[in-house]
């Protein structure tokens, strides 16, 4: 048995520009019950602070709800590990929310083939994550699908903007797979969604 | 106005992602000794603005206080753009080149922007034209190359969070601008 291992703080992400969350890796408990704490300091303060909220997150996470987290302003992090025999403390993070925004994933992705005289195409059209409040402008999100045959080694890649549809032309008859993904203006791109099936039919 | 702010959206957002460019620029040659040679964000001048800084905040702020907010910042930053752009090309720096040409767009597009902003004001014909003054008091980045080269990226350092905060502000505005095409939004 020994004091524990070093924990290392390994992300925080913000959905949506009015929480987020920090995630961090235990190290070695030593072989004795360990417990974790984070502590975060505000750049312009003194006072040392203990996470606000362990459990929504999940395991191995802190939560920062809305009275928590203030913008253009850098947390510094740490996690410390305690058992029985002693403490280690992890690298310091330092984080300003903005530079963290991940949004979730668009929603209810659908895709239909449009019939128009120069021949079909696929309209995709989706929803923003429903936790991004883009409505008022807080978040800006920006939309980006691809496209593929089954057999198909490598996606081809469309830029939406900001709109939440897509109009694909020129695809061969055939099954096609779909998924989209959203990124803030400032920030990380989103998981792309599960695929969504369309089948572009033959011309004649 | 729609059009007026989706321009100034633009170049916000220009603005923001030019000097998070520059800043990865200086980051890619820095010295370890100029880390900590660093001053605290706290020691920006524009630090004393009492802005907005989370949602709920922002979006109760009125119009035009926003939009004073965005200039205020916008006009503070005047005059120590100028002081990077006139030192840029003498830093004791591998890419002072490449930074010397983003500075300078980072003063244009600032100008740029300021002259977008006043035809907004006069659009939204605001009475109030309450903005806070912010000023800058250095001519100089500093005597020897490395103090230069700490008080350049400190500069940008704060203008990186400013013009994430105008461009946060302007697209606000944008969206409330622009509630008769909310799929922009
Ligand atoms: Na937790
Ligand atoms: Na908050
Ligand atoms: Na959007």
């Amino acid at each position: 048995v020994s004091p524990p291992g070093k924990p290392r703080l390994t992300s925080c992400r913000s959905p949506e520009k009015e929480t987020f969350t920090c995630w961090w890796e235990p190290g070695d408990d030593g072989g004795l019950p360990t417990t974790y704490a984070l502590y975060y300091r505000l750049e312009h303060s003194e006072t040392v602070n203990e996470c606000p909220d362990y459990r929504t997150a999940g395991e191995n996470s802190c939560f920062f709800n809305k009275n928590d987290t203030s913008l253009w302003v850098n947390y510094n992090i740490t996690v410390v590990a305690t058992n029985a025999l002693g403490k280690n403390i992890s690298d310091p993070v330092e984080v300003d929310v903005v530079y963290i925004v991940q949004p979730k994933s668009p929603e209810n992705v659908t895709a239909v083939v449009v019939h128009e005289d120069q021949g079909p195409f696929v309209k995709v059209l989706w929803e923003k994550p429903r936790t991004a409040d883009t409505r008022s402008g807080w978040i800006t999100l920006l939309y980006q699908l691809r496209v593929k045959q089954e057999k198909d080694k490598e996606w081809v890649e469309y830029d939406a903007g900001r709109q939440k549809y897509y109009n694909v032309f020129s695809l061969h008859p055939g099954k096609y797979m779909v998924q989209v993904r959203c990124k803030p203006d400032h920030g990380f791109w989103s998981e792309w969604t599960k695929t969504t099936y369309i089948k572009m039919p033959d011309y004649l | 106005l729609n059009d007026l702010l989706e321009r100034a959206s633009q170049l916000s957002d220009k603005l923001h992602s030019l000097s998070t460019s520059l800043t990865n620029d200086l980051d890619s040659h820095f010295p370890p000794v100029g880390r900590v040679m660093m001053p605290r964000p706290s020691m920006c001048h524009t630090s004393s603005l009492q802005i907005p800084n989370d949602k709920d905040q922002a979006l109760k702020v009125p119009e035009d206080e926003l939009l004073s907010l965005a200039r205020s910042l916008l006009l503070a930053w005047s005059d120590p753009l100028a002081l990077l752009s006139s030192e840029a090309s003498s830093l004791a720096h591998p890419e002072r080149n490449t930074i010397d040409s983003k500075t300078k767009e980072l003063q244009d597009n600032i100008n740029s922007l300021g002259a977008g902003l006043e035809h907004v004001v006069h659009k939204m014909g605001s009475s109030s034209d309450n903005l806070s003054s912010l000023p800058f008091y250095s001519n100089s980045l500093g005597q020897d190359k490395t103090s230069r080269l700490v008080n350049f990226h400190f500069l940008l350092s704060c203008f990186r969070r400013d013009s994430h905060k105008i461009d946060s502000f302007l697209k606000v505005l944008r969206c409330r601008a622009a509630k008769k095409r909310p799929e922009m939004c």
